[in-house]
């Protein structure tokens, strides 16, 4: 077995084996002798060859002419290297695009921004990263104002190897036609420019797209065929004195009241000083390089290469934007949509700055200034890690076009924070900035305004309340200078089609943490939303203390063998559900949070299973909260959280995924999870990245991940961890938790009591093991209004609820005891859920009360 | 008294559980000694170890899969 799994790439990840043979004792000489050559060999192990001397049947002998067998067709050692490779930091892959960075080098942190403007990051640990070159990387880098042969340059500088043909040709091939068009809406009227006329004739001849062209005299119709289109003309926007808010160069602005005419990004000295440095071929000093990079990723410089003196340009109706966008991106002109802000009249301009008090962070600056390369706003998605502030990119951002905006975000709790932070951050006057949700709807005062919604509230189709379609009216009949999409990576596209359709908007901008689906779909938000501007790199946040470095840990629990037996036997459904209740898990979780309680740290523990969390957490005595707990509860249990010190661990479903902002917590421990999510595992990261304390002196964050071994959960567990590990986080295996069977008050140690724990687990109701039942109680009734529980008192007093929305018949099931109602009788509650025994918010003390009276009256007095 | 001819099989617990449900299949297995250990027919072994490293792949994720 051992040798089997030792030698297949991926047997890190594989559960440890255990199965040894050995000749029988007592079976007869002549047999033990024959079965000798047949059953011993293959139990030999890697160590076992090394020992007697054998040769090893893999590749693991190195011989001159096995790179061809090794590698099969990605054998490239016949790439010369250059002669400098050493002070080099890149490798480019010739069949796939992909480039390799070594993250050691001297170099790498400007090879980085250079990458990151071009390529995509496919996985960025500690010291080798790696990026890829996709049409969409190259369509960004386009969009930001960077030249192919720029491109090309830097490429052949850094490298350890000419860089391929085909690569070159790639490079050549998709910038060639990407970002050569643009949409633009300008006074209301949608134009297709470019500073290419011919592009634009052959655009023309194409009949969806000349027949969406608007003319100004309706008689050229006729004689269209065969004659030159008269294009408009006008003048390429400069950048000029554009700055972004909260920047460096803002502030030297408002100090000398001088024009900046550098922009925002010029925070490098020397940046000017560049176009000599481009030259140069050999490898320059230090200083010269940062020149160089400058030149290219600098967004000031690139605009002058990249804008021409005259922009040609022609009308486009409307209605016909959606089928020209898509047009175009078949016959390969993608279009870039900016919005030339700063010249829009017919849009009044909305009060709105930074607080003077506000500073941006330099990654944050970077992102923006991305967008706003050319002084225009560019539509885009900026990916920035949980809680590195991505709220405060969006008002930025909001306040450099100020014009009025719309912010959408995905539930009612988030539009309220969204609310109190432009009003945090920005001067906004609280009148002019409204909120659009189920139990809310006002309109702001004033030509121009800021309205934060849901995009469930806007992308309804079904049949709307009075006052909300009034409120949908008002979005629908403006035009709005810049839309906010938040969390994008978690709307349908379907959805999204609708709100964009809906609302015109002349730029978007989308925010997230985690730009990865497991259906793919993300390649969609490419063109409904834009390219993506930005991407930050999570383990250069964490060194420079704008998140919490965190250590993660992936915990095995061995399978006892009665829930392993029933594991094997079970459906789907109850694997998981025995696979979350394994009582090692138990035994481990509870270890877990013993040990960090005592070490001092606020424990959050993440089930997605609500009855293993509400098993879980009244066994362990912690406080819980799931779809069904009451708001009121939930806040009572959320402040004890925070501010009691008794109260260390809270047990959460996945309702406190993304929601629930809880700063305190510095460590996460995960008892099950939504199969192999990947988003999932970087959210629920993403809750302890904000650690308050994330800047004491060696201060770790921890995040464990409890997994029932030789399950799927290991399946899932690995896949799940993907997304993070491409972040640069090295996830730790623990087989065996030092101390754990020592640890008094020990839960289900005896075999007795994990039967006993088995047997309750096998009577649970299916309905248990599903992971949507975190639906239930309240939020159903809310929904549904005719929503009638059915409560089903079973045998072994085990309860159910199953919310349905028929409320005609009742079916009770349960033993004759229950029927007849004596169980009520002999059943006492010994293990009640802690959530009770939380006080209740209890009046003042009298004495309190008396004084407080007093002081009143004396005030009035 | 009777003897039987067999392989003694030493694993963990968990997998012990596996083996026996592949038992169920095809028998294989002459007795179940105790909590780590079995005794099986020479003949099978082969089959299944191939057995038990196809039940095992399935909860190993790799990144073409």
């Amino acid at each position: 077995m051992a040798s089997n799994g030792a030698d297949h790439g991926g047997s890190a990840k594989r559960p440890r084996l255990m199965v040894k043979l050995k000749q029988p004792a007592s079976s007869s000489r002549a047999s033990a002798a024959a079965s000798l050559s047949s059953s011993r060999q293959p139990s030999l192990s890697r160590d076992d060859y090394e020992e007697e001397g054998l040769p090893l049947e893999d590749d693991y002998v190195a011989r001159p002419n096995d790179a061809e067998y090794r590698f099969h067709s990605r054998d490239f050692t016949k790439m010369p290297l250059k002669l400098d490779h050493a002070s080099r930091p890149l490798w480019i892959s010739p069949d796939d695009g992909h480039i390799i960075l070594e993250g050691f080098s001297p170099l790498a942190e400007q090879a980085q921004d250079f990458l990151i403007a071009i390529a995509e990051p496919v996985s960025r640990p500690a010291f080798i990263h790696e990026y890829k070159l996709t049409p969409y990387s190259l369509y960004a880098a386009v969009s930001v104002g960077l030249q192919p042969n720029d491109i090309i340059e830097v490429l052949n500088r850094l490298s350890k190897v000419p860089v391929p043909e085909t690569v070159l040709d790639f490079i050549r091939e998709y910038t060639a036609s990407f970002g050569k068009i643009k949409l633009v809406l300008k006074q209301n009227k949608y134009f297709v420019e470019s500073a290419h006329p011919e592009i634009l004739q052959t655009l023309l001849r194409d009949e969806v797209i000349g027949a969406a062209r608007v003319r100004e005299d309706p008689s050229a119709q006729s004689n269209k065929n065969g004659r030159m289109e008269v294009l408009g003309k006008a003048q390429a926007p400069t950048r000029g004195d554009l700055v972004i808010p909260g920047t460096e160069s803002a502030a030297k602005k408002a100090q000398q009241s001088v024009a900046a005419t550098n922009g925002a990004a010029a925070s490098r000295p020397g940046a000017s000083a560049t176009g000599k440095a481009a030259e140069s071929a050999q490898a320059a000093p230090r200083a010269d390089e940062a020149d160089l990079f400058s030149a290219i990723i600098g967004v000031d410089e690139a605009d002058e290469l990249d804008e021409d003196d005259t922009v040609h340009s022609f009308e486009i109706a409307e209605e016909y934007i959606e089928q020209v966008k898509k047009r175009c991106n078949e016959i390969g002109y993608p279009m870039l949509e900016e919005y030339d802000f700063r010249n829009d009249q017919l849009n009044a301009d909305l009060e709105i700055d930074l607080k003077p008090i506000t500073h941006i962070r330099p990654y944050q600056e970077k992102s923006l200034a991305k967008m706003f390369g050319n002084g225009r706003a560019r539509s885009g998605i900026i990916v920035l890690p949980c809680g590195a502030g991505k709220t405060l990119v969006g008002i930025t951002a909001a306040c450099t076009i100020k014009k009025s905006c719309l912010v959408l975000c995905t539930s009612s709790v988030s539009v309220y924070q969204w609310r109190q932070q432009f009003l945090q951050w920005s001067n906004i006057q609280d009148n002019q900035i409204s909120v659009f949700t189920a139990d809310q709807k006002e309109k702001f005062s004033g030509a121009s305004g800021i309205v934060v919604s849901t995009y469930s509230m806007v992308a309804n189709t079904g049949k709307r309340s009075h006052t909300s379609q009034k409120m949908m009216n008002f979005l629908e009949s403006r035009e709005w200078g810049f839309i906010l999409l938040d969390e994008v990576h978690v709307v349908p596209a379907s959805m999204f089609r609708r709100v964009l359709t809906k609302i015109k908007a002349h730029s978007k901008l989308g925010l997230t943490a985690t730009l990865v689906r497991e259906d793919e779909k993300i390649d969609e938000l490419n063109f409904l939303v834009g390219p993506k501007l930005y991407e930050a790199n999570w383990m250069d946040l964490a060194a420079k203390g704008h998140i919490a470095t965190v250590q993660c840990a992936e915990v095995w629990c061995p399978m006892t063998p009665e829930f392993y037996r029933e594991y094997l036997r079970e459906k789907s459904r109850k694997k998981m559900l025995l696979y979350c209740m394994n009582p090692k898990k138990f035994q481990a979780a509870q270890f877990l949070i013993d040990y960090h309680e005592n070490r001092g740290d606020k424990i959050i523990v993440f089930s997605d299973n609500v009855y293993a969390l509400e098993a879980y957490a009244i066994k362990l005595r912690k406080l819980y909260i799931h779809g069904g707990t009451p708001q009121v509860e939930r806040m009572r249990i959320l402040q004890n959280f925070q501010h009691n010190p008794l109260v260390n661990t809270i047990f959460l479903s996945k309702v406190g995924d993304t929601s629930i902002d809880l700063p305190e917590a510095t460590c996460l421990i995960q008892i099950s999870s939504h199969f192999g999510s990947r988003r999932q595992e970087a959210q629920r990261l993403g809750r302890i990245l904000r650690a308050k304390r994330r800047n004491d002196e060696g201060f770790n964050a921890f995040f464990y991940s409890l997994v029932s071994k030789d399950t799927s959960e290991m399946f899932y567990s690995t896949k799940r961890q993907q997304f993070l590990i491409d972040q640069g986080y090295a996830f730790r295996v623990i087989t065996h938790l030092v101390g754990q069977e020592d640890m008094p008050g020990l839960v289900y140690k005896s075999q007795a009591e994990q039967i006993e724990l088995l047997q309750s687990v096998l009577i649970a109701n299916e309905s248990d093991a599903d992971l949507g039942s975190d639906m239930r109680g309240s939020e159903w009734a809310d929904g549904s209004g005719a929503g009638r529980q059915r409560r089903i008192v079973g045998s072994g007093g085990q309860q159910s609820r199953i919310p349905s929305g028929v409320a005609k018949a009742q079916r009770t099931m349960g033993s004759l005891n229950a029927l007849s109602g004596a169980q009520h009788m002999s059943y006492i509650e010994r293990n009640r859920s802690m959530n009770k025994t939380l006080a209740k918010d209890q009046p003042r003390h009298k004495a309190f009360q008396k004084r407080a009276a007093n002081a009143k009256k004396r005030v009035e007095d | 008294m009777k003897a039987y001819k067999g392989v003694l099989l030493t694993c963990d617990p968990a997998v012990k559980q596996l083996i026996l449900s592949i038992d169920e299949r095809l028998r294989f297995i002459i007795m179940d000694l105790d909590e780590t250990h079995l005794l099986v027919s020479p003949d099978k072994v082969e089959w299944m170890r191939a057995e038990l490293e196809t039940e095992l792949e399935k909860n190993t994720y790799t990144l073409d899969a």
